[in-house]
């Protein structure tokens, strides 16, 4: 099994310490991972601002980087949702089918694909998950709130194996962060206003530590918690499982 | 104005948004209990789905269906190709009767058609007595929400609202006494109308009768006192057989408010006798929404709100910041396809969470839509030269790793070892509340090639 | 304009034909104590149940839950406490002054707390609305479980009019605080028997 490294953009030049916690997690389990260095962006950012035809160049260059391998994993369950559901803005020949149908949020690709268990990784904190929307309700890495269905999270399951690390219990389990992409910056204000409260319910619930499996929501949350200095940190989930393993 | 501008005016009041943002999470929490308490639920929710995608591929014969076994009981039917229409057959209606008092209970079609002031306009006078509509009505306002429709005012607003137009004393916004208060003025309003206008919530095709849910049954108070009763439907609130309301009526009123039904769910078959009732089908653009495939499953909507609700943007920016008659998740999917250009910042007004179509009973896949909007809105409406040129720009390189990579070096240069002035400039939104990421020394790249070259 | 071109509009713009799906309805079977879910979901909805052993018991028990009323409308041979006679021909507007009105159910659903009523058991429509207190006497084999139950046993009736109702009237329109009593009865009982 030859797995390509997908570092989305953001991460490999804001937090390339995800990167490398990634790859170093899935060498541990084994894996035969490649990471193709001619990779740029997914397209997400312009497909939401409703660029998506003006991303498709980025499309087929991904496709292109990715066609030898037999699964694409990568540490971003928005990166990932939006190349199984809008790389259908190209044609869909066999390469982006396979694409499509082979690519991997990390925590997912560990528990649904390789059936592994984390052995060894300790982490004695309080840590909250921040259930980031396109990995929960898109890529459905857990069960949500809103359906009536049986209980499951992935990367509850992954933390749970991880030696001293309590997992808080939040007020509101999977209200979104009011990252949204371009959103940001063009619903500032809410924006703000979502991150800002669920900040808070982290810490009102004793979390030292924000975990999840999307970097740019945490990316979100960390520029407020330093812009306001609060007494709590983020944490990609990669780096807390890869984390004196 | 764009909905973010309006969203910013309303993000001022800190205190106001934790308030708006709260009642409406716990209607939403309201809805989890109630739904979870259902066996089956999510098999509902698909029923639903299906018999509203049934519903819109046999739309005309449904409502011939439905026209014809409405006549037999005596009920009239008028058909409204937009809402200038709609107005005229109701004051036409209206004139005959020589109907001077109205009382009108919830209509969201009514809304859209702006009944209210063309009938003022007339020498009309309509009064809305659902409670919330009541209070949005005599502030001069429009409803903010399409079940709570005054869900953005406080008690104390409503307290002096009712000492200005009913005389109350001042009460602190004792909620059991301005209720009452306002229960016996619209009694007299009901006990002296001479016509009452009621929405339609489901049209049977297959016996031509048709429900109004209520929980304060201020439709009845109209429709039974009155000589005259006059319902107003969207064409797409047809369901094919009255069994479906056994699939509806579950999920309605669970969905919008968390009780298990409305306190009042009325059939409506046959006039009283002496009596006239009256049906005006709407199509006001419905029709046009239909020919769009990946939009048209907005038709479903059974107007119960839960999107609204459970929106984390709307709870944070009320009602008014769309400017929509409907405004929220599905407002945002519907009122594009009326005015795209005034309409154009609702599908960005969202982070596509997914949680509206999640609570959706009828399962409209309104994220997904959201984003297909954000594609035509950048075709159809004139854009922000920069924003254009900068995304396009962008698109570009993406496609070229060399570039793509040096645009990345140089970012990371720039944020780096530019001075904070510079970087936090006004021209940095993101600065304004946020830090900035911290760089290190270098990307993932740059770390990986250096691992291969050491072995 | 009007009928036709909304009709040529649709039948230009429809999908294809999609077909109405079969309702399992075991999917929402549940094996629960009828009674008691009715009469906790009566009282979840801000109405008040009563039980009667005897049928007889009826008026000694409405009149211990209603001592004050004066106008009284009864439309049921079970009671004689109705002080105010109707007919399908009294005018809708004199009943504003009703205390009380008693009719019978013809049966309730255990999943909401709801009963249907028609003009099989009250002759005036408003009457359920505009009476201040409302009592329904209902038997408890009458009981099915949900909303799609209670769809095959009024699919034979004779229809004009009839509603599910579901508790006494009330609104949370001011500020989300539930209040008992809006423009319709300010109060409801069921009395099971």
């Amino acid at each position: 099994m030859k797995v390509g490294l997908f570092i989305p953009c953001y991460i490999n030049q804001l937090y390339p310490n995800v990167g490398i916690a990634t790859l170093e997690l899935l060498e541990k389990l084994n894996v035969d991972v490649y990471y193709p260095s001619n990779q740029t962006c997914c397209g997400q950012p312009l497909g939401n601002s409703g660029y998506e035809n003006d991303a498709k160049g980025a499309c087929q260059l991904f496709v292109e980087n990715f066609k030898e391998y037999d699964y694409v994993v990568g540490p971003s369950g928005s990166c990932v949702h939006h190349i199984i559901e809008h790389f259908d803005v190209i044609p869909q020949t066999k390469k982006v089918k396979k694409i499509r149908n082979n690519t991997f949020e990390l925590c997912e690709f560990i528990i649904k694909v390789l059936g592994k268990r984390i052995e060894g990784a300790s982490f004695p904190h309080k840590v909250g998950l921040h259930k980031s929307c396109h990995g929960l309700r898109g890529l459905k890495l857990g069960s949500c709130s809103e359906k009536v269905e049986p209980y499951f999270s992935i990367e509850e399951e992954l933390l749970n194996e991880v030696d001293g690390l309590e997992l808080m219990s939040l007020n509101r389990k999977d209200e979104c962060c009011g990252f949204g992409g371009t959103f940001s910056v063009f619903e500032e204000a809410i924006s703000v206003k979502m991150g800002k409260d669920k900040i808070q319910d982290h810490l009102d619930n004793g979390v030292e530590v924000i975990t999840g499996a999307d970097h740019s929501c945490l990316m979100h949350l960390e520029g407020l918690i330093n812009r306001n200095e609060q007494p709590i940190k983020v944490m990609h989930i990669a780096e807390i499982l890869n984390n004196s393993l | 104005m764009s909905h973010s501008k309006n969203a910013d005016i309303f993000n001022r009041n800190e205190a106001k948004v934790n308030w708006h943002d709260k009642a409406l999470w716990f209607v939403r929490e309201k809805r989890d209990v109630a739904a979870h308490k259902v066996k089956g639920w999510e098999h509902l929710r698909d029923y639903a789905s299906a018999i509203k995608a049934n519903v819109l591929s046999n739309l005309d014969n449904y409502l011939v269906e439905f026209e014809t076994n409405a006549l037999k009981n005596g009920i009239k039917i008028h058909w409204a190709s937009n809402a200038e229409e709609h107005n005229t057959i109701v004051h036409q209606i209206l004139q005959k009767h020589n109907a001077k008092n109205i009382v009108k209970s919830k209509s969201m079609l009514t809304e859209e058609c702006h009944l209210n002031p063309y009938l003022e306009a007339q020498g009309i006078e309509v009064v809305d007595t659902d409670l919330g509509e009541y209070i949005v009505q005599i502030a001069k306002e429009t409803p903010s929400h399409i079940v709570l429709p005054a869900i953005h005012k406080t008690k104390e607003e409503v307290d002096e609202l009712f000492q200005e137009h009913l005389g109350t004393t001042p009460s602190n916004g004792n909620p059991e006494y301005l209720t009452n208060e306002a229960r016996k003025h619209l009694r007299n309003k009901f006990l002296n109308a001479d016509a009452a206008i009621t929405g339609v919530n489901f049209a049977v095709a297959d016996t031509g009768g048709f429900v109004v849910c209520t929980n304060e049954g201020n439709a009845d108070m109209g429709a039974h006192l009155a000589k005259v009763h006059i319902a107003c439907m969207g064409i797409e609130k047809i369901i094919p057989n009255e069994e479906h309301l056994g699939i509806f009526l579950r999920l309605l009123a669970r969905s919008a408010t968390g009780q298990p039904i409305t306190t009042y769910s009325s059939h409506f078959n046959k006039p009283i006798e002496g009596n006239e009732m009256h049906i005006v089908i709407v199509d006001n653009g419905r029709t046009e929404q239909l020919s769009r495939e990946d939009f048209r499953s907005s038709l479903h909507c059974i107007r119960c709100g839960a999107c609204m609700n459970t929106c984390p943007i709307y709870r944070r920016s009320g009602g008014h910041s769309y400017d929509a008659t409907i405004p929220g998740p599905i407002g945002s999917i519907l009122s594009p396809g009326k005015d795209l250009k005034k309409h154009s910042s609702l599908p960005f007004a969202s982070t596509l969470c997914g949680s509206c179509s999640n609570v959706c009973p009828i399962k409209i896949n309104i994220h997904e839509q959201l984003y297909k909007w954000r594609q035509i809105v950048v075709k159809d409406v004139k854009q922000p030269f920069t924003k254009k040129v900068i995304l396009k720009t962008t698109g570009w390189l993406m496609a070229k790793p060399k570039l793509f990579n040096l645009l990345g070096r140089s970012g990371r240069f720039m944020l780096k070892y530019a001075p904070r002035f510079m970087v936090y400039s006004k021209l940095n939104t993101w600065g304004n509340a946020r830090e900035l990421p911290k760089v290190e020394n270098q990307n993932f790249n740059q770390w990986y090639k250096k691992r291969n070259k050491n072995g | 304009m009007g009928r036709e071109a909304i009709l040529n509009s649709i039948k230009k713009n429809k999908p294809e034909l999609v077909n109405l799906p079969n309702i399992d309805i075991q999917l929402f079977d549940e094996e629960i104590d009828l009674v008691e879910t009715f009469k906790n979901n009566v009282q979840l909805v801000g109405g008040s149940v009563a039980e009667l052993n005897q049928i007889n018991n009826l008026d000694a028990e409405i009149k211990k839950l209603y001592p004050k009323a004066k106008n009284i409308v009864t439309h049921l041979p079970e009671s004689n406490l109705g002080t105010v006679s109707i007919t399908n021909e009294t005018s809708p507007h004199l009943l504003k002054d009703i205390d009380l009105t008693i009719i019978k159910g013809e049966f309730g659903i255990s999943e909401n707390g709801a009963v249907w009523i028609s003009e099989d058991q009250f002759p005036i429509r408003v009457l359920p609305f505009i009476t201040n207190d409302l009592v329904i006497l209902l038997q408890k084999e009458s009981l099915c479980l949900h909303m799609y139950n209670a769809y095959k046993k009024i699919y034979d009736r004779k229809r004009t009019f009839g509603l599910f109702i579901s508790g006494p009237s009330k609104t949370a329109d001011i500020e989300q605080c539930l209040v008992i009593g809006a423009q319709g009865a300010m109060n409801l009982t069921v009395i099971l028997v």
